[in-house]
Formats: structure tokens, sequence, C-alpha cells
């Protein structure tokens, strides 16, 4: 599409990111993956919530994206838990999210500590933008 | 209305008393005192017969009619028979009414309780449906993520290399594709919504003229690729109170209405706002082909598209109208048309400027 960017992609690939991937759908992160990979980022994966958290909790990411709608421990729990260890506003955490959710709910949980959200399926150009802005912020 | 107690005890009262007095003359004229004083014994004895008769019936009949009537009060306050006993009488035709009035009863009973049986079901069905259908969009939403995600690598030169002009071509229509694919989810979930009065409002002070300002600049690139004008024809200023999402995404459906409707190079689309005291009145006015007077009355239903040759190449859902008026309407408002074939169409709505009753959860 914007075929004249190139410029301005190569000054936002210049940053260079540890991006956490919490999702269970395999698809999906493999395409974040390709995608994040291309922008010269380094991308971790975790397939489900526990695994994620722990992830979190180990190493120090740049920023998280967290998928909300996942068997089990899903995102909420993950908010939950940071939340209980006053550790949620530590992290760059961006919801990124497929449910019905209202605006009120990403509200809320931006009034909680999370950094950004943002709605599944996604822009690409506007998931990198918010990438790169929640880790610089 | 007399209770049937006091014409019983009026009827056997005169009657007894008319016995009693003639024998009281007949007594005093007789001219034989022993027979009037036989006849006045046998008048006193009749009369107290009578009125003694009269408390025997009342008692047998009033008592268990009114007992019956109580019982049927009660029933139509509670709709539940309380008294089940046989009621107290030896007389057969009570017994009948009161035995018809059970079985009625216990009928009613069944009915009520059947019909309350079949509420919880239709609630529950209701459930289900929001659930399914939340769970429906998500399901549908997740394949879309790679799908759109992929097409919007292989669009960028620079992160998978350059594409011939024919691959360039058909990733160009599954990106339209998957994106109508989208949208259209995006309208079910929202005419589901709307049909169980699930779909919710904000409320928020919105500038009526930045409000239409940046709607022109959102659709002027899409407008423009086809060589349509789109302009704001338009004065006013004012801020009203109301869901500026919801405004946008009627005039969303309508613009794109509009520039399907209108002839590329000749199409001018306007939209516009005016105020009275309580209510603003927004439209869209294009030169399009027009909409007859049969599609007038049936374009705000649901899945309704509009058949003509010229529209043909309209590829809708057939979801928007219907969501454009779900959506004035549940803002307190309405939205209607006024077309002429050949000449162009103008789409208005009128939502309050202040929040009449808008049903918010929170």
């Amino acid at each position: 599409m914007s075929k004249n960017s190139t410029i301005k992609d190569s000054d936002v690939n210049s940053t260079h990111l540890n991006i956490l991937i919490i999702d269970d759908n395999e698809q999906i992160t493999k395409m974040l993956t390709t995608f994040l990979e291309l922008k010269n980022h380094n991308c971790i994966v975790a397939n489900d919530g526990e695994q994620g958290l722990r992830l979190i909790q180990e190493n120090k990411h740049d920023v998280v994206l967290l998928d909300l709608a996942m068997p089990e421990f899903d995102g909420y729990a993950v908010i939950n838990a940071l939340e209980s260890k006053d550790q949620l506003k530590n992290n760059k955490i961006i919801v990124f999210t497929a449910s019905t959710i209202t605006q009120e709910e990403l509200d809320e949980l931006v009034k909680r500590g999370v950094t950004s959200y943002i709605l599944k399926p996604i822009d690409i150009d506007l998931l990198h933008s918010r990438i790169v802005e929640s880790a610089t912020s | 209305m007399i209770p049937i107690k006091n014409i019983l005890f009026l009827v056997s009262g005169v009657s007894s008393f008319i016995i009693f007095y003639m024998g009281l003359v007949n007594y005093l004229t007789a001219v034989e005192q022993s027979t009037g004083m036989i006849l006045l014994i046998f008048a006193t004895a009749v009369a107290a017969g009578t009125l003694l008769s009269t408390v025997y019936i009342s008692k047998s009949i009033t008592k268990p009619i009114e007992k019956l009537a109580q019982n049927m009060t009660e029933f139509s306050r509670t709709n539940k028979i309380t008294n089940r006993k046989p009621i107290n009488t030896n007389i057969k035709e009570i017994h009948e009414l009161n035995d018809n009035f059970q079985s009625m009863g216990q009928k009613v009973e069944k009915t009520i309780s059947v019909q309350k049986e079949y509420v919880e079901k239709l609630k529950e069905i209701d459930r289900k449906k929001v659930e399914f259908s939340s769970m429906v969009s998500h399901e549908l939403k997740t394949p879309l993520v790679p799908i759109l995600g992929y097409v919007q690598m292989l669009q960028k030169q620079e992160l998978m290399g350059e594409l011939n002009k024919k691959q360039q071509d058909a990733v160009d229509e599954i990106y339209s594709s998957a994106l109508k694919l989208q949208r259209l989810v995006g309208d079910i979930l929202t005419t589901q919504k709307l049909d169980l009065g699930k779909l919710e409002f904000n409320q928020e002070n919105i500038d009526v003229a930045e409000l239409l300002n940046s709607i022109i600049k959102d659709f002027k690139p899409i407008a423009s690729q086809k060589n349509i004008h789109l302009i704001k024809d338009s004065a006013e200023k004012g801020v009203i109170f109301s869901d500026k999402d919801r405004i946008n995404q009627v005039f969303s459906n309508l613009i794109k209405n509009a520039i399907d409707f209108v002839e590329p190079d000749k199409g001018q689309i306007t939209i516009g706002a005016k105020t009275d005291k309580n209510f603003i009145e927004f439209f869209v006015k294009d030169n399009g082909v027009g909409i007859s007077e049969t599609n007038q009355k049936e374009i705000f239903k649901k899945f309704y598209q509009i058949d003509t040759s010229t529209s043909r190449k309209r590829n809708g859902s057939g979801l928007g109208l219907a969501i454009c008026k779900g959506i004035t309407e549940g803002l307190g408002g309405k939205i209607w048309v006024e077309s002429k074939e050949n000449i162009g169409t103008v789409f208005y709505f009128e939502i309050p400027k202040q929040p009449v009753k808008i049903n918010n959860k929170k």
C-alpha cells in the first residue's frame, strides 16, 4: 500500500524491540512473528496465559502483546495476576482481542494499567505504531 | 345489586305477615271465637314455617354461593385455587357449579405454569443467541487476523519483495474481500445486538462542525478514487450530547451507499446538519439514480437489497440501513428518505441534542 514510505519505515525499523506475544492461536502468533521480525524486532511466543505470565515475570520485554480470549488461563487472568503483585504498570502490555468487548471494558483495562489495546482483525501498520508508541511511552 | 338473601327474606317476611294479618283479622271478626282462634294459630304456624324455611333455604343456597364467589375472587387474584374442598351443601346445582369451577381453575393453573415455562425457555434462547453470536463473531474474526495480516505484508514490497502486476491485483482482491467479510461479521453482530436491545450507547459532547469535517476527511479518499465530490453544506456550530461513534457509523453507511449509487465523475454527495430547539437533523444528499417509491418503503428492512440493473454492482450485506434505523431509534430519533428517480436521494436522520432515554446499561 504505502510504497513511498520507505524512509519512515527504516526509521521505525531502527528501533529494535523485544516483544512477547501471548496467544493460543498458532496461526496468529506465526503471522505476528513473521511481520515483527520483518520489522527487525525480536519475538518470543507463549501459547497460553500461564506460560506467558511466567515469561513476563522472568524476563524483561519491551512490549507484551496479550490476547484476552484463551482457554483456562486467559488474558484477564494474566492481568489479574500481574495486578495483584503490582507488576501491571511496570510492563507495557497491549491487549489485542477479537472478542465482543465494549469500549467501557477497554477503558477500564487501561485505567487498571494496561498500556494500550488493539482489536482483531488488525491493521498491521496500526499495530506496529502502537507497539513502538507503547515501548517508548 | 341486591343479595339473594335479602330478596328471600323480603318475600317470605311480607307473605308471612300477610298470612298472620289475615289470621288476626279473621280472629277479631269471627262469629265463633274458637274457629277464629284455630285459624289464627294455623296462620301463625304457617307464617313461622315460612320464615324458618327461608332461613333454611338461605343457609343452603346463599351461603354456599357466597363461599363459591369468595373462592372465585381469590382465584382471580392469585391465579391459584386456594380452597379445593367440596362446598358444604345438599344442593346438586351448587355442587356441579363448584366442580366445574374447580376443573376450570385447574386448567387455568396448568396453562399458566406451561406459559411460565415457555417464557423461561424463550429467555434462555435469547441468552444463548447472544452467546452464540459473540462466539461466532469471535470464531470468524480469528482466521481473518492472519489472512489480513499476510495480505497487508504482501502489499508492502519493502517487507516481502516486489510482486508482478497480476500478483498485486490478486493480493488486492483478497484484501478487499477479507475487509468485506470483516465488515459483514461486524454488521451481523450489530444487527443481532439491536434485535436483542443489547447495543450500548455512549454519551459525550460532540462538536457538530468538527464531526462533519472529520467525516468528510475520512471519506474524501474513497470518493476521490471514483471522482465523486464529497462536500459539507452546513454552518452548524453547536455542540450536542450523544454517541459520536454511532453517529459516525450511520454517516458511514449512508455515504458508502451514496458512493455506490452515484455515477463516477458526475457524482456529488453533500452532508450537513441543522438544529432546532431539541433536535439535530443530519442529512446525506446525492445526485444518484434515486430510489423508487416502492423501494423507499422497504429499504430499512433487514437484508433488503434494491435489485435494479443500475444497482446490481452493489455488494453490501443488506444490513446497513437496518443498522442506521436501529441506531437512530436507539438514540431516541428517527431516519427517513426522500428521493426522486434519476434526480437523487436525501437521507435524513434526526436525534435529540440531549439524550432523552438512552438504553445504556451503565
